[in-house]
């Protein structure tokens, strides 16, 4: 009977509860999808990260991040290669060639990193096939074809069939020359990737070098993200001299990012409550003068003090439940609406790339932020009805009754 | 025993710029099925008498035993619960919950009594039908008449089984024949259930209908007598 009080009560003054209704459900609509589009964009640094380049884990000899030489390749990747092969919850592996040096065209020169793959496999694990913008990828037999970046492209000045000549130093430390011709341009969302990587087929690097197969980075993607730590824990264990990382190891600020993400999504909704507390709590101290009459009524005739400080509570609980319930379905509804169909950014796509994501983003949040939502909006609501609650309690009903 | 033992009341606002002596040496009993008008012209002091009789305010000096009870010797929680479960209260007006019905507003104080729903809704409805009221149990206090809802006040001050019932000026809202009504409603509940009245009031069409008559005068008793 007290909830049903509470409730009713609420309903009483219909236009003011409305209002503060209305004024919570937007400030957590906005706040939910501003938040989910931020956690997308997170995410979709991270997906075009890992299908850009990174993979699920890449193996590596062990520093090789501190001295990218050519002659610091893996040791063993022949007997690497044929056990991941073999490994059911690999889904494909791609071994990479790299070697950093200079790209020089008949107007300019630039730092590059040259990676040397077999296009069949290197198709499987990344996604740099499906960005091609002109030309094709690896489409024909021919030798020496290289496959750049937009960004490269423009610094060098480079059309398709331009030629290129990339420079760098073999393993004997002598320095060793491949003229190649472009046969295709990509754009990812990263612009800084596109401006260092270009690609060649392995079989020119390894006939120039005058090697056999050699191989510094092992990229393996696996059939399941779930499968990504224990399947990196059994490779440490097998081969415990080379280095072994998954993609958050290997760009701990993607991780960082998507954790800042969701942190700030909970900070914008914390701040967008906080705001929305004083307007629960006006109204609530509202309602409570408006009604000191009735309250010293029910004080007089023996309702106890905790009884009417719960009473106006659940009032202020219900008040703000109300806005805050529809606030989630609307900003929930809104969140799924804009994950199927993407949000098109396309009009900020060129700062978007600067970040690495996506033009299309698809705005998601976790089940479990939403459950915290509601618990915050509870604990709002209790802060917030604290003083009308306390005024209430205290009314002295031999003077709040008085008609003089 | 008396009902009610009054001795030596005073009571004095210091809240204004001069103290006002609003009640002065008050001292008399109230027995247990009386029918008592406290009367005297606005300002003589009726409303601080009940209120401090319903435990709502606190005397300067003096006390008042209830069935032997020191009230003003009770803890403020336990003041509240003597309130709940021996005095019924009808005040002048804003008696009723308004979002509630009439049936509603008699069960909230068995509600706050801990009786049982099933128990709470029998007597709702026997109290309704005793003032007359059983067809409009599902109005709510907008819907009734003023008499019609000083009538649920008096059903509701009955339904936590009180020692008394006070009533500050009950019928100053009511035309003449709603005020004829309640009054006819009251005198039927203190002879029918023994329950003891005390109201206040000035008006002469309601002072003839008291047993006993105390008068006030800048608050003190000015005359006690039986009607
Ligand atoms: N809270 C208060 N503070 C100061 N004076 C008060 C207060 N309540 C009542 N009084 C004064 O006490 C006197 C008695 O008031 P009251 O009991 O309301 O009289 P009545 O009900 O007979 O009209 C009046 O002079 C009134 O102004
Ligand atoms: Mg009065």
């Amino acid at each position: 009977m007290l909830l049903a009080l509470a409730w009713k009560n609420i309903w009483r003054n219909k236009k003011r509860s409305l209002i503060v209704v209305i004024a919570i459900t937007f400030g957590l609509w906005g706040g939910l999808l501003s938040g989910a589009i931020m956690m997308g964009m997170g995410e979709s640094m991270i997906k075009s990260a890992i299908s850009r380049d990174l993979a699920h884990i890449q193996i590596h000899k062990m520093h090789y991040n501190r001295d990218k030489l050519i002659t610091n390749y893996i040791p063993n990747s022949k007997e690497i290669l044929s056990q991941l092969n073999q490994s059911g919850e690999v889904k494909a592996v791609s071994p990479r060639t790299l070697i950093y040096g200079m790209a020089a065209s008949p107007e300019s020169s630039f730092g590059i990193r040259i990676v040397g793959i077999d296009p069949q496999k290197a198709k499987q694990v990344t996604d740099i096939h499906e960005k091609i913008v002109k030309g094709g990828y690896f489409e024909s037999d021919r030798k020496n074809q290289c496959v750049i970046g937009q960004k490269l492209a423009k610094r060098l000045n480079l059309k398709i069939r331009s030629k290129v000549i990339l420079s760098f130093e073999g393993l004997e430390e002598d320095i060793k020359y491949l003229a190649c011709r472009v046969t295709g341009i990509y754009d990812t969302e990263s612009s800084q990737f596109d401006e260092t990587n270009l690609y060649v087929r392995q079989s020119d690097l390894l006939r120039i070098l005058e090697s056999e197969a050699i191989y510094h980075e092992i990229a393996i993607l696996l059939n399941s993200t779930r499968l990504i730590d224990p399947f990196r824990d059994q490779l440490k264990a097998d081969y415990n001299s080379l280095q072994i990382q998954s993609w958050n190891e290997l760009a701990p600020d993607l991780e960082f990012l998507s954790v800042t993400m969701q942190n700030f999504t909970y900070l914008f909704v914390a701040i967008i409550l906080f705001a929305l507390l004083f307007g629960i709590t006006n109204t609530m101290l509202m309602s409570v003068v408006d009604r000191i009459r009735e309250l010293g009524v029910l004080i007089a005739i023996g309702m106890k003090k905790f009884k009417v400080f719960i009473m106006i509570l659940l009032e202020t609980i219900f008040l703000s439940l109300t806005g805050g319930i529809l606030g989630i379905i609307i900003g929930g509804l809104s969140i799924v609406y804009f994950n199927f169909a993407g949000i098109n950014l396309t009009a900020f796509a060129a700062s978007l790339e600067g970040f690495g994501a996506s033009a299309i983003l698809y705005p998601f949040l976790p089940t479990v932020m939403y459950i915290i939502m509601t618990i915050m909006i509870i604990v709002a609501a209790n802060l917030a009805a604290i003083l009308p609650a306390w005024k209430a309690m205290h009314l002295q009903p031999s003077e709040a009754i008085r008609t003089y | 025993m008396a009902l009610i033992e009054i001795q030596h009341l005073d009571k004095i606002y210091n809240s204004s710029a001069v103290a006002v002596h609003a009640l002065n040496d008050v001292t008399l009993n109230v027995e247990k099925k009386e029918f008592t008008a406290i009367v005297g012209p606005s300002g003589s002091g009726k409303t601080t008498m009940l209120n401090i009789l319903g435990g709502l305010d606190k005397p300067s000096s003096g006390f008042i035993k209830i069935e032997g009870t020191d009230i003003f010797k009770l803890k403020s929680s336990e003041l509240i619960d003597y309130r709940l479960n021996h005095i019924g209260f009808v005040f002048q007006a804003y008696n009723l919950i308004p979002v509630f019905t009439a049936r509603e507003n008699v069960e909230f104080i068995m509600l706050l009594q801990g009786v049982s729903k099933k128990e709470r809704e029998k007597q709702a409805m026997a109290l309704l039908d005793s003032v007359g009221l059983a067809d409009r149990s599902n109005s709510r206090p907008n819907q009734l008449s003023g008499g019609q809802q000083q009538r649920v006040a008096v059903a509701r001050s009955l339904a936590s089984h009180p020692d008394f019932v006070l009533a500050d000026e009950p019928t100053a809202n009511l035309d003449s024949e709603s005020a004829g009504d309640l009054l006819d409603l009251m005198e039927t509940l203190n002879e029918s259930h023994n329950m003891t009245f005390i109201f206040s009031t000035h008006d002469d069409r309601v002072i003839k209908r008291a047993r006993r008559i105390i008068t006030l005068q800048d608050g003190a008793v000015k005359s006690d007598v039986m009607n």
